[in-house]
């Protein structure tokens, strides 16, 4: 299961500025969002479609744009390699139906560049797994 | 070398409808049994390509899908550009049978999905007579959550939005390129049309105190995909559980567009379905 911590925010991070698509659609994609997986909430800050730092240790005066916060549960099942229903999709978990995942702020800028978003996000089934992530050293 | 001809053939008939002629695109192939498809909020017809081609289909029946007004090739009514959009149960369902009686088909048999799914409740009730039978894919009684604002705001990029709303709607099961086919008939739908769509599909389409008024004359077969967000297995079972003569079919690893996201995994819910159609024509002919 993922740990959602420093190292494998990291690697997700490593993922999404590997992959060769995101350069393409989110050309346009320049902003700092917040996502929570529970209690541990990290300030993602995108430019041009690539992360260019995630930051922990936030405070009020760390200022974000749009927030995806969920339960870690929410985050475990939508990391999985093949996500199980209701799960597969953070609209789909935010959908008032199901209210998996909650979504704040300018969620204007969210839907501007939703496409991007989405793809950077399911990056996160890419992740290696714990061992290998761990490893890591920690630049968050 | 001969060139690959699909067996489709495309054309446009003019429909009479409120006073206004509109002119309808339609594709179709095959003889037999009138099917007539009616495609997803904010798309159009080509999501039936794969059932329009395939043998076994199209060999018993006469499939038919059909562009609404203002979707693919169907133009818009003149004026369009000085109204909302707003999609009604009585324009739909009533300009589905429009369709039908321009066509002179002979009792259809109408197969939905999403919001064509939910529209063929209303076609039970106020069309039984008309109809042979109703084949609603991702229906209910009630699909609330989906009239949202963004999807038709001008600071959004209409294609890149609904397109992406959608996509999670479908199973990872599903094949990519088939999935990001039905990502690409969305980012193609004309500005607030989704949403207009939407508006029948989450808000004029409340079933939930008629459900009991349809007779069970026609049969009704509900076919739901597990991944289908906007209208879980649970919502279409707790409406087929109050329609009269329906029967309710849960497929695995496929979402809300069985027919384009997937239609090897859709085939094989479908064809038991279709042989009931065929089986109850043999009979209704010996009668």
């Amino acid at each position: 299961m993922a740990q959602f911590d420093s190292q494998w925010m990291n690697a997700w991070q490593d993922d999404v500025n590997e992959d060769s698509t995101l350069p393409m659609i989110g050309r346009y994609f320049t902003t700092d969002f917040l996502l929570g997986f529970g209690d541990k909430e990290y300030r993602v800050s995108v430019r041009e479609g690539r992360i260019e730092r995630i930051t922990d240790n936030l405070s009020i005066e760390t200022p974000w744009t749009f927030a995806l916060r969920a339960p870690v549960e929410s985050w475990e099942r939508f990391t999985q390699k093949v996500p199980p229903p209701m799960y597969n999709d953070i609209w789909a978990m935010a959908h008032p139906l199901h209210g998996r995942l909650q979504m704040d702020g300018n969620v204007k800028i969210m839907w501007q560049n939703i496409r991007a978003l989405t793809w950077m996000l399911a990056r996160m089934r890419e992740v290696p797994d714990h061992a290998v992530v761990e490893e890591r050293a920690t630049r968050v | 070398m001969s060139a690959t001809h699909e067996p489709i053939t495309g054309r446009y008939v003019h429909v009479p409808y409120g006073g206004y002629e509109y002119r309808v695109f339609y594709e179709e192939a095959g003889e037999g049994i009138p099917l007539v498809c009616l495609h997803t909020a904010g798309t159009d017809s080509r999501e039936y390509r794969h059932q329009l081609c395939d043998p076994d289909i199209n060999g018993d029946f006469r499939v038919i899908a059909l562009d609404l007004p203002r979707h693919g090739k169907s133009i818009p009514p003149v004026g369009f550009e000085r109204e909302e959009y707003r999609l009604t149960a009585k324009f739909y369902s009533e300009f589905v049978m429009a369709f039908c009686e321009a066509l002179e088909l002979e009792k259809p048999v109408i197969m939905g999905s999403s919001m064509g799914g939910n529209i063929c409740l209303h076609l039970a009730l106020n069309f039984e007579e008309r109809v042979r039978a109703l084949i609603a894919i991702e229906a209910c009684d009630h699909s609330p959550g989906w009239y949202i604002s963004w999807l038709e705001h001008p600071h959004v990029h209409g294609g890149e939005a609904c397109a992406t709303s959608i996509f999670g709607l479908m199973a990872p099961q599903s094949p990519e390129d088939y999935r990001w086919e039905t990502w690409w008939y969305y980012s193609q739908g004309g500005p607030g049309i989704f949403r207009g769509d939407l508006h029948f599909y989450s808000v004029d389409h409340d079933f939930r105190e008629l459900n009991d008024k349809i007779t069970g004359n026609v049969p009704i077969y509900f076919m739901t995909g597990v991944y289908d967000f906007a209208c879980t297995p649970e919502m279409t079972e707790k409406t087929a559980e109050k329609v009269k003569g329906s029967e309710c079919i849960i497929m695995e690893e496929i979402g809300h567009f069985p027919m384009c996201e997937n239609p090897e995994t859709f085939k094989k819910y479908l064809m038991p379905v279709l042989d009931k159609v065929k089986a109850t024509e043999r009979e209704t002919a010996r009668a």
